[in-house]
This record gives C-alpha cells, sequence and structure tokens, in this order.
C-alpha cells in the first residue's frame, strides 16, 4: 500500500516544528522550569535545603513586608533618571550626527561604558562619590568646600548618586541606539525642511523627533527594564543597598532575602513580582514596536 | 517672483571644480532647464541656488539679492526633490502645508492654500493620506504641491520625474508644464534626459564637466548646436558624428570614410571650412537611404514602431565610420544588406576637430 504523502503546505508545517523543537526545548527547561519552580517556591519556606509548604498566605504576608514597599518605591524613584538617560544621549547623537570636529573619537569615548563591566564602573563611581572621592576634591578645588558630601553615605542622596551612575552606564547604548536611528534618517528630509523655512529647532522637532520615534520607544523600554533588572552589580559595589534600604531595589532586595537571609521562597516571590513588572514594560515594548505608527 | 542669475558662481569640491564659472540668467516666469550627462555639475548647482551647498566664488542672484550668503529658509525658493523627500509621518496635506506652518501662517490660510493647490495637483482626495499610502505619481504631485502652495520667488526641480515609469513620466511632464506657465514662477529644472529638457524648457542649458556649454531655446539647439558635445547630446539618437576630410576648390569635397561627398559652395559658405579635417555632423533624420550615395553595410536594424534606427557601417579603403538614419517603420532593409546613402546637407553640421566648437560664421 502506497503511503500518503504529505502536501507542500504540510511539510513546510512539520520542518518547522522540528526545526523549532531544539530552541522550544531549551526555553522551556532554562526559562519555563525555573518560573514555574519560582511560582512553586513562592508558596513555600524554603531554606535551600527544606521546603515547607505554605500557600497563598506567603504572598499576602510579603505584600505587608515594608522592605519590599521601600524597594519598590526605590526602584520608583529612580524611574525619573530614565529622561535623563534617554535625554543626554539624544543630544549627544544629534551633536555626533552633525558630525563636529572629533566626532569618531567621541562616538568611542561615549560607547565605552557600554563595553565596560558594570562592576568596575560602580567600583569608579563609588570612588568618585566617596567623602574622600573625586567629586568632593573638584568642589574643593573650586573653593567650595561648604557644600561637600558624602552622596554614599547619605540616605537622601545615595539613591541619586545611584541614579547619576546608571545614566552614565546607559549612555553609550542609548547613544549608538540613536546614532544608528539617525543614520537610517533620509538626509533630503532635513534639506526640505531647511528650505521649507525650517530652522535647527523646528528640524530636530517635527523630522528628527518623529523619526527617532521608534528608536527612543525602544531606547525607554530597555532603559526601565535595565533599571529594574540590572543594578544589581552597580548596588553590590556602591552601596550594599544601603545605608539603610535607601538604596535597595527589587533585584537587590531579592538577593538579600534568599542569599544573606536564606528565605529563598520569599526571594522567589519577589523575583515574580519584579518579573511581573519587567513583563508588563515588555509587553507595552512589543505592543509599541509591533504597532503602526 | 523674480529672475534669478548666476554670475560667474564656481563650486570646488576637493580641489577640483564641480561648477566652473556658471553665468546664467533665468528670466521672471521663465522655464529653464539644465541638462547634462552624470556628473556634470547641474545638480550642485540647482543646490547652490537652493542654498544647500556654499558658493566658492561668483555670485548668485534672486531678484536684484545677492543670496550667496542667504541661510536656505530665507530664500523664499521651493524645491522638489529627486526622491520627493516628503515627510513620512505627516499627512498629504500636513506635508503641503509644513512650510506656511513654520512661516506661522493661520491654520484657515494653511487650508486654504492647501485645498487650492491640491485642486490644481487633483489631490483632494488623498489630502488625508500618508505618502506611504500614494502612488509614484501622487508622491510627485505632492512635491509639486508642497512647492506651490508657498508662492515662492523660484521653483527649483531636480530630476522631479525620474523615478517614474515611461508613461506617467509624459504625463507629469506635461503636468508640471502646465502648473509653471499657470503660475508664472521662474523654474530651474535640472534633468539628464534631454527629452524632457527639449519639451519642458522655455531655454535649455547644456552642462559638461561643471562648465556651461550652451544656452538656446530647445529648437536652437537643436538646429544650431554650439559644438559637438551638444550636438551629440541632445537629439535621440544623438547626431552622427563623423571625422572628415575638406578639400576646398570652389566647391567643397568631403572624404569620409574613403569616400567623398561634395557640398556644394551656398551650402559651405555658412561655415569656416578649410583644407584639413572637420568633424562632420549629420543627425539620423538627415539621412536617405536609397539606391546611390556613399557604400554602406547595415550592421543592424532596431524597429521602434513608428520608424526603424538603421545601424550601417561606412566602409571603403580600410577606413570604417559608424552612422545612424532613421527609415520608415515597415522597412526592407536587414543587417547584412549593401546600400548607398546620401545626407541632406542643408541641415548638415561642421565642428572643430580639436575644440569642438562650431564652426558655423559668427558663432
Amino acid at each position: 500500500m502506497k503511503a500518503r504523502r504529505l502536501t507542500l503546505s504540510q511539510r513546510r508545517q512539520l520542518a518547522g516544528v522540528v526545526f523549532a523543537l531544539p530552541a522550544l526545548a531549551l526555553v522551556i527547561g532554562l526559562i519555563g522550569v525555573p518560573i514555574g519552580q519560582a511560582v512553586y517556591y513562592s508558596f513555600t519556606q524554603w531554606d535551600g535545603i527544606t521546603t515547607t509548604w505554605i500557600g497563598p498566605s506567603t504572598w499576602s504576608q510579603a505584600f505587608h513586608n515594608s522592605d519590599l514597599w521601600t524597594a519598590l518605591k526605590n526602584n520608583a524613584a529612580l524611574l525619573i533618571w530614565v529622561p535623563v538617560a534617554l535625554g543626554l544621549p539624544l543630544a549627544i547623537a544629534v551633536l555626533l550626527h552633525q558630525r563636529v570636529a572629533g566626532w569618531k573619537i567621541f562616538r568611542s569615548i561615549y560607547f565605552l561604558p557600554t563595553a565596560i563591566s558594570w562592576v568596575v564602573l560602580g567600583l569608579v563611581a563609588e570612588r568618585f562619590f566617596a567623602y574622600q572621592g573625586t567629586l568632593n576634591s573638584i568642589i574643593h578645588a573650586i573653593g567650595l568646600s561648604g557644600v561637600t558630601t558624602n552622596m554614599l553615605g547619605n540616605e537622601s542622596t545615595a539613591l541619586s548618586a545611584l541614579g547619576i551612575t546608571f545614566v552614565f552606564t546607559m549612555i553609550g547604548t542609548n547613544t549608538m541606539l540613536f546614532l544608528t536611528g539617525l543614520a537610517t534618517l533620509d538626509p533630503s528630509l532635513e534639506e526640505a525642511a531647511r528650505i521649507d523655512g525650517a530652522g535647527r529647532w523646528r528640524i530636530f522637532r517635527h523630522i528628527t523627533l518623529p523619526h527617532l520615534s521608534r528608536f527612543i520607544q525602544l531606547a525607554f523600554v530597555m532603559t526601565v527594564i535595565a533599571l529594574f533588572s540590572a543594578l544589581f552589580s552597580l548596588i553590590f559595589v556602591m552601596t550594599g543597598g544601603g545605608p539603610g534600604y535607601a538604596t535597595t531595589t527589587m533585584e537587590f532586595l531579592i538577593y538579600q532575602t534568599g542569599f544573606s537571609q536564606g528565605q529563598f521562597g520569599t526571594a522567589a516571590l519577589y523575583g515574580l513580582i519584579l518579573f511581573a513588572i519587567t513583563g508588563v514594560v515588555g509587553i507595552v515594548q512589543l505592543r509599541l514596536i509591533g504597532s503602526d505608527l | 517672483m523674480a529672475a534669478i542669475t548666476f554670475d560667474g558662481v564656481t563650486k570646488i569640491f576637493a580641489g577640483k571644480p564641480a561648477v566652473d564659472s556658471l553665468s546664467l540668467h533665468i528670466d521672471d516666469g521663465e522655464f529653464m532647464v539644465l541638462v547634462g550627462p552624470s556628473g556634470c555639475g547641474k545638480t550642485t548647482a540647482l543646490r547652490m541656488l537652493a542654498g544647500l551647498e556654499e558658493i566658492t566664488t561668483g555670485r548668485l542672484l534672486i531678484g536684484d539679492q545677492v543670496v550667496n550668503n542667504v541661510l536656505p529658509k530665507d530664500r523664499d525658493v521651493a524645491m522638489v526633490f529627486q526622491n520627493y523627500a516628503l515627510y513620512p509621518h505627516m499627512s498629504v496635506a500636513q506635508n503641503m502645508g509644513f512650510a506656511l506652518k513654520i512661516r506661522g501662517e493661520s491654520k484657515d490660510v494653511i487650508r486654504s492654500k492647501v485645498s487650492d493647490a491640491a485642486e490644481i495637483l487633483r489631490l483632494t482626495d488623498y489630502l488625508d493620506r500618508r505618502p506611504r499610502a500614494l502612488s509614484g505619481g501622487q508622491r510627485q504631485r505632492v512635491a509639486m504641491g508642497r512647492a506651490i502652495v508657498r508662492s515662492p520667488q523660484a521653483f527649483l526641480m531636480d530630476e522631479p520625474l525620474s523615478n517614474l515609469d515611461a508613461k506617467l513620466r509624459v504625463e507629469m511632464r506635461l503636468e508640471i508644464a502646465r502648473i509653471q506657465r499657470l503660475l508664472g514662477v521662474a523654474t530651474l529644472y535640472v534633468t539628464h534626459d534631454q527629452v524632457e529638457a527639449m519639451t519642458m524648457g522655455d531655454r535649455v542649458a547644456v552642462m559638461r564637466d561643471g562648465q556651461l556649454q550652451q544656452v538656446a531655446r530647445p529648437q536652437d539647439l537643436y538646429d544650431r548646436p554650439a559644438n559637438d558635445f551638444v550636438a551629440g547630446f541632445i537629439g535621440s539618437p544623438p547626431m552622427n558624428l563623423l571625422r572628415a576630410g575638406v578639400a576646398r576648390d570652389g566647391d567643397v569635397t568631403l572624404s569620409i570614410a574613403g569616400q567623398s561627398v561634395t557640398l556644394p559652395e551656398r551650402l559651405a559658405s555658412p561655415y569656416h571650412l578649410a583644407n584639413g579635417e572637420v568633424t562632420f555632423g549629420i543627425r539620423p533624420e538627415d539621412i536617405v537611404v536609397g539606391a546611390t550615395g556613399l557604400r554602406a553595410r547595415v550592421e543592424r536594424c532596431e524597429a521602434l514602431g513608428a520608424e526603424t534606427l538603421v545601424h550601417l557601417s561606412l566602409n571603403a579603403k580600410g577606413a570604417s565610420q559608424h552612422l545612424v538614419a532613421k527609415a520608415g517603420p515597415r522597412t526592407t532593409i536587414v543587417a547584412g544588406d549593401d546600400l548607398a546613402v546620401t545626407f541632406a546637407l542643408e541641415h548638415a553640421h561642421f565642428f572643430d576637430v580639436t575644440s569642438g566648437a562650431t564652426l558655423r560664421v559668427g558663432s
């Protein structure tokens, strides 16, 4: 009996499934299973060795924990640095795009932080903001000794120092992203606008900025996600989450809860909350990129 | 509206002149076409007029005002770009009204002017669309619309039809000429297409290697080219340019590819023809294929429908020269035929072999 032959369309679908299987297995194994485990452990008390099922009360208890709210509040406070982390690279990119003298050297300099480990950047920033660090030396040198401050040692200023360092770390990536966007801008559009009577600001406002909107959206989402999920190394080397909880963000709280206090179940729960926050940002990103502007 | 004057304008790029001492006057309301091969400097000249390129030396005037150091936004000229340069994030109406908005016109004025221009350009139904939702011809009309709503001193057009298909190009050629005459604004139109130049311009300026070769009305350019470059550039197919020996003894005897042609004195007298060599020019339509004349062999025939281009080789005593003649649409001539050709010598042209300049008396 002759075997039934698959149609071309069915064979293509089958090939698609076969090729997707290895990637699917990796995604399930490396992402799906840990997420499932985290969900399970969030309902338990787990010290790393023994697991005790508690149930949904772990979630209600967690939301009564002031440390969680402090961490969320710190994350929210750091959001004010996002416009700076976008605006500064945008300004730099626009200037570099004008092909100012030495623009290639400047481009490399601005990209340098991206190529350096955030641990190293954190150490440099720690030395910069320290009481006897570079910042205060500069303030002394220009005769403003009265305003010297221990930014990292002060609860009211430590988070700002962290935010400034974060902006510094993001400058390279976002500048490159905006430069890429500017490179795709048809120069004749700017020329047309010049002939239409527009000056530099109006060209930027009406031509350049709308063209960059997709790139700005992407940079925004990447920056927010980095803010929520990539600050650990900076915090670890600069402040250790302190003074007090002044610079403890969600991801640092997860580390402290799990590895310092041995409450891995609670840490898993915090991890899920952070996952939900970054998930929402990610979905917004997909919507924006997929949308027809 | 105003006249435009290039007064010895030069533009140097990397030590080499892209435009070399260009002097050209465009009257108010005149449609001037700047034509030439790629790299001849025509677009650079246009961009200098737009203010997008700085002028190295010379003066550029719009009306009575020298605009060498005037910013593009203050020159009050409108430009249509080769790729249209429509703002992709704006609607057709916003594209057309952008310059008015920048100028600070009220919304009512902008709406009214855009509406008027859209009517002239038959774009009324497309005002809310984005450029990407338009066809090539519609985009081209939007680019035109953006220029005309401003009522500028001058229109500048940089090969605006080059991205359109052949049929649309013919339509838009007529359309642009119609609108220009309707508005009566001085226009500088850059193209490499000599058909556009001949059909659209009140006058045509031919450029080569940054230098102006000739400025004349289209028919004058065709009938009385100033040099062999213009003769070869204007006309499709171009003028045949053949090396010819001249022997003057009352009448003039021309020796072309080893064969002799007698030029009567009355036809030779408008030219400075001395014994020696000249470049002999004859247009394809001025070659008659018949039973007597110079011997030629048919190399190839191109049937274009309305006519047939016959590629011929004049061949005798080891000398060979190629030329193209026009024959009727249903000619029986085929490749390999041996024919005889005669020239309508009253339409012949003679150019200096070295300089290429016409030998016409008084030129």
